[in-house]
C-alpha cells in the first residue's frame, strides 16, 4: 500500500444550506432520492463517505473565513470576479478589450521575441531553424516584454541590437525535442505567429475561418469551414432572425451580458413565447426559420466515417489522439495524431473572491502579473484552528493499524485567534461505513489559550519560559492517557488523545444469531478504494468571546466600548488517521 | 570560522548559514548565501560554472559580480540535491559594426561586414528566500523566485524561470526554458500546471522555522 500521510478536512457551511435549499424547492421528496443521506441531514450526523460529502470537504489552506457572517466560505461558494488576464508563458498582462474580440488565448504576440505555444500537448519555444545557422540561441530566454534585467547586459544586448537572423522559424519542444517542421510548420518571421499559424491552416483567405470579432456578421457570400467561424455563422444568423421577429429582442444583444442578467430572460421568454406558443398576435414576416445553407453555418453531418474507420485501422492505437490533447484540442476537433495543431497558451486570470451572503471581498490579489501581495486575504487559518494528527507510539513496520487493537492518537489544535477558546469534540462511537472501528475521544470539551502577539523576538523569549513551564508541568505527571484529561498543553494549543479501535477488513456474513428478518442483505463485495482507510467523522464547535466588530458598534453604544461579544461556530470535519493492515 | 564545537556535522557561519561538512561546494569565491540557508550533506552547488564568456567592450563591469550561484535566505537545500548553473552557446556580433547596420536592408551587410563571435558560457543561478529544494533533485534554473518549494528527485531545466509561490511536486520534470507563473502547482514529465496554491497555503512555505530543526543545537518543530 501506498504510505499514508494523516489529513483533516473541514466541511464547509455550504453544504448544508444547498441540501436544505434543495429540499424546499425542488420536486424530488428526500425519501424517493437518497434515503440514507437525507436521514443523516435529520439528526445531523455525517459520513464522509458519502458521495455529496466529497464536494464540501476541503484542507483548511483552502478556505476562506467572512468575518463579516463569521463563517467559512470555500472555493465552491465563493463568488469569483477578474482582476486580471494574463499569459502564464511570458506573464504578458492582456486587457479585457482584447479578451472579448480574441478569446481566452493569447494571439497578440507582436510584443514576444519568444513566442510559445502548445501543440499535441507539448510545450513550445520558438527558436530560428537549427539548420540556417547557428542562431539558435539568439531568442532570448526572456520575453522583452518582461523587462527582467538580463544578468549581463553586453552578453545579451546582441540580442535586441541585432537584426533578426533569416528564417525559416520552427517552434521547439524543449522537453521531447520535437520541432513543428515534422508537421511542416515554419514561420518566415519570429513574430505574428498566430496569424502565420491561420494562414498556413486555412490559407490566405481567413475570413472564412477566423473570427475576427464578435459583432462583425460573417460575409453572405463566403462558407464557413471551421467550426469556430461555423458558430459564428449560425449567432449572427438566429441573431438576425430574432431582430426580425421581434426588434430590440435580439439575442444578438446576449453575448455580450450572458444568460445570467435579467434582460436576456426576460428576451429569451418573449422568443419562445412569441413564436412557439402563438399566443401573441404576430404577423407573417415574424417566423423564424432555421439555418439552412452552409453559409449560414448550417452543415450536413458527415454519418461515412468509412475514412475515419480505415485510418484507425492502419494507425492504430498509438495513430488517435490521448483524451489530454483531445480536452486541450477541443477547437481543433483532432481525433488523430495526425490532426493535431499547434494552439496558443489558454490564459490566466487573478481572481478576487466575494462572500455569497453579505457579497463582501474576502480575497483579492494586487492587480499586476509580477506582484505576489494580495489586498485582502481572510483565510480561515487566522480564524479556526488547525488540527494534526499523529501517532502516539509511532507503530513498528509497516505503519498500518492492527485490526482489533486498540491505538491512541494525538490530535493537537492549534488556535490562532488572539482570545482563549472552548473547544467541544463529537464522534460518532463508530465510523461510519461497512468496516466500523470505535473512536473515542478521552477529552472532548477543552480550552485552549489565545494566540500571542507574532512578534519573533518576544516569541522566542516566550518559548523559553514555555519550556521551563513545561517542564514543571511534566514532573506533575501530565503524559496520561486518561479521560476527560488533556494530554499536553501549550503557549496557544492542546493536544488530546483519540483511541480507535479500527474494524477488521474481512468481509463475511454477520453470525446468523444476528441477523433479524427483513434487514437489508449484507454487502459482500471486495474492499473498494480506500475503504481501508480509517477516518472519523468529527464535529468540533468553538465558543469564544472577542471584541465587538465594528458594525455592531452602533448597537452596542449603550453598553462599555470593550464589551465583548460571545461567538460560536459549529463545523463538522473528516479526520484520515491511518490505514488499517488487511490481515 | 567559529571552531567552538570542532565536531558538529554542520558548519555554522556568522550569516547563520549551516553548512554541512558532507557538502560539497566548488567554486565558492562564485557563490553567494544571503544567510540562514541550511545546506545539508551531499549536496553539490557548482559555484565553479561562472560566466567564461566576458566580451572586452565591458568596463563597467566589476569583477565581484561574476557570481555562478545566488541564494537568498532561509533557503533550504536538501541531501544529495545539486545546484547547477545553466549554460549555452551564445553566438553574438562585435557591437560597433551591429550598430552601423543599416536598417534598410539588414541581409546584405550581414554576411559581408559582421565578425560572428562564438562562445559557450555559463549564466548565474539565482534562488530567492525560503526555496526549499527537496533530495535528489538537479536545479538548473536561471531563476527560483522566493517562497518556492521543489520536491524531491525533481529536474528544473536550463534557463528555467520559477516565479514566487510555486510548489514543484516530486518527481516532476521541468523542461527547459519553461516560465512557471507565481501560485502554480506544477507536476508531471514534462511539467505543467496543475493546481493553483490556495489562499491559505502561502505560509507553508515559511521556512524558518525548519532552520531551527537543523545544525549542531537542533531545535524541535514547534507544534
Ligand atoms: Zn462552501
Ligand atoms: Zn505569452
Ligand atoms: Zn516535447
Ligand atoms: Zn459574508
Amino acid at each position: 500500500m501506498a504510505s499514508f500521510t494523516p489529513y483533516t478536512y473541514i466541511q464547509c457551511p455550504c453544504h448544508d444550506s444547498t441540501s436544505q435549499s434543495r429540499t424546499a424547492d425542488d420536486a424530488p421528496p428526500p425519501t424517493t432520492t437518497l434515503p440514507e443521506l437525507s436521514e443523516n441531514d435529520d439528526d445531523h450526523a455525517f459520513d464522509p463517505r458519502a458521495h455529496r460529502s466529497t464536494f464540501s470537504l476541503y484542507p483548511l489552506e483552502h478556505l476562506l473565513y467572512c468575518d463579516v457572517c463569521h463563517q467559512i466560505r470555500c472555493p465552491r461558494c465563493v463568488t469569483e470576479e477578474l482582476v486580471t488576464i494574463y499569459c502564464p508563458n511570458c506573464l504578458f498582462e492582456v486587457g479585457t478589450s482584447s479578451l472579448k474580440t480574441e478569446g481566452n488565448r493569447l494571439t497578440s504576440d507582436y510584443l514576444h521575441l519568444n513566442k510559445s505555444l502548445t501543440a499535441a500537448n507539448r510545450t513550445l519555444t520558438l527558436d530560428a531553424h537549427v539548420a540556417v545557422s547557428n542562431a539558435r540561441y539568439v531568442s532570448a530566454p526572456w520575453p522583452s516584454k518582461l523587462s527582467k534585467p538580463p544578468p549581463d547586459p553586453t552578453l545579451l544586448s546582441a540580442d535586441s541590437a541585432t537584426p533578426i537572423p533569416p528564417g525559416p522559424w520552427v517552434l521547439t519542444c524543449s522537453y521531447c525535442h520535437w520541432n513543428s517542421s515534422e508537421i511542416g510548420v515554419k514561420f518566415d518571421k519570429p513574430q505574428g505567429i498566430f496569424g502565420q499559424l491561420q494562414k498556413l491552416r486555412y490559407g490566405e483567405d481567413q475570413s472564412k475561418h477566423v473570427v475576427s470579432g464578435d459583432t462583425s456578421p460573417t460575409k453572405t457570400d463566403s462558407v464557413p469551414e471551421t467550426n469556430k467561424a461555423r458558430f459564428a455563422a449560425l449567432k449572427s444568423f438566429y441573431g438576425s432572425q430574432t431582430v426580425g421577429a421581434n426588434p430590440g429582442a435580439g439575442l444578438s444583444g446576449l453575448g455580450d451580458y450572458g444568460l445570467n442578467s435579467p434582460g436576456a430572460l426576460t428576451r429569451i421568454m418573449s422568443i419562445y413565447s412569441g413564436n412557439i406558443n402563438g399566443l401573441k398576435p404576430k404577423t407573417k414576416s415574424s417566423v423564424m426559420r432555421e439555418a439552412d445553407s452552409p453559409n449560414e453555418g448550417f452543415q450536413l453531418s458527415d454519418l461515412d466515417e468509412g475514412a475515419a474507420i480505415s485510418q484507425l485501422r492502419r494507425d492504430g492505437w498509438d495513430g488517435t489522439v490521448t483524451g489530454d490533447q483531445a480536452k486541450t484540442q477541443v477547437e481543433e476537433g483532432a481525433q488523430f495524431a495526425d490532426q493535431l495543431w499547434p494552439i496558443p497558451y489558454l490564459l490566466r486570470a487573478k481572481r478576487s473572491k466575494r462572500c455569497p451572503v453579505c457579497r463582501h471581498i474576502i480575497s483579492k490579489p494586487e492587480s499586476k502579473v509580477s506582484n505576489t501581495r494580495w489586498r485582502i486575504r481572510l483565510i480561515a487559518n487566522n480564524s479556526i484552528p488547525s488540527i494534526s494528527i499523529k501517532p502516539l507510539n509511532p507503530p513498528p513496520g509497516s505503519g498500518l493499524l492492527k485490526p482489533l487493537q486498540p491505538a491512541h492518537f494525538l490530535l493537537t489544535f492549534k488556535n490562532p485567534l488572539f482570545d482563549d477558546v472552548k473547544v467541544t469534540l463529537a464522534t460518532p462511537a463508530t465510523t461510519p461505513g461497512r468496516f466500523a472501528s470505535r473512536v473515542t475521544v478521552l477529552c472532548p470539551e477543552f480550552q485552549i489559550d489565545a494566540n500571542p502577539d507574532n512578534d519573533m523576538y518576544l516569541d522566542d523569549v516566550l518559548k523559553d519560559g514555555e519550556k521551563e513551564r513545561q517542564r514543571r508541568r511534566g514532573d506533575e505527571g501530565i503524559h496520561q492517557a486518561e479521560a476527560g484529561k488533556i494530554w499536553e498543553r501549550g503557549r496557544n494549543w492542546v493536544s488530546i488523545i483519540v483511541e480507535v479501535i479500527p474494524s477488521s477488513l474481512r468481509i463475511e456474513p454477520p453470525p446468523a444469531i444476528l441477523v433479524k428478518d427483513g434487514d437489508p442483505e449484507p454487502d459482500l463485495s471486495p474492499l473498494r478504494e480506500d475503504e481501508d482507510v480509517l477516518e472519523i467523522p468529527m464535529f468540533v464547535r468553538l465558543e469564544w468571546e472577542s471584541e465587538a466588530s465594528h458594525d455592531q458598534v452602533g448597537a452596542a453604544t449603550s453598553r462599555e466600548k470593550d464589551a465583548k461579544e460571545k461567538r460560536e461556530l459549529a463545523y463538522w470535519c473528516a479526520i484520515g488517521i491511518g490505514r488499517i493492515s488487511q490481515e | 570560522m567559529s571552531r567552538k564545537q570542532v565536531k558538529g556535522e554542520y558548519i555554522e557561519t556568522d550569516t547563520g548559514n549551516k553548512v554541512a561538512r558532507k557538502a560539497v561546494l566548488v567554486g565558492t569565491q562564485h557563490i553567494m548565501l544571503g544567510g540562514k540557508t541550511v545546506i545539508q550533506a551531499e549536496v553539490m552547488i557548482r559555484g565553479d560554472l561562472a560566466r567564461t564568456a566576458q566580451p572586452s567592450s565591458t568596463p563597467s563591469a566589476a569583477p565581484s559580480s561574476n557570481t555562478a550561484v545566488a541564494i537568498g535566505r532561509y533557503c533550504f537545500l536538501s541531501k544529495g540535491c545539486c545546484l547547477r548553473p545553466p549554460g549555452r552557446i551564445y553566438k553574438g556580433f562585435v557591437h560597433s559594426i551591429t550598430q552601423s547596420l543599416s536598417p534598410v536592408n539588414p541581409l546584405a551587410p550581414h554576411a559581408a561586414t559582421i565578425t560572428v563571435v562564438q562562445s559557450f558560457t555559463y549564466l548565474p543561478l539565482r534562488l530567492g528566500d525560503h526555496v526549499f529544494v527537496g533530495e535528489g533533485t538537479v536545479v538548473q534554473a536561471a531563476t527560483v523566485g522566493s517562497h518556492v518549494h521543489i520536491g524531491q528527485n525533481v529536474v528544473v531545466g536550463e534557463f528555467a524561470i520559477i516565479k514566487d509561490y510555486v510548489r514543484v511536486l516530486d518527481g516532476t520534470v521541468v523542461p527547459p526554458n519553461m516560465v512557471i507563473p507565481s501560485f502554480s502547482v506544477v507536476a508531471g514529465q514534462p511539467a505543467r500546471v496543475v493546481g493553483e496554491v490556495p489562499e491559505g497555503g502561502h505560509e507553508a512555505f515559511e521556512l524558518r522555522e525548519l532552520y531551527k530543526t537543523i545544525g549542531n543545537n537542533p531545535q524541535p518543530l514547534p507544534v
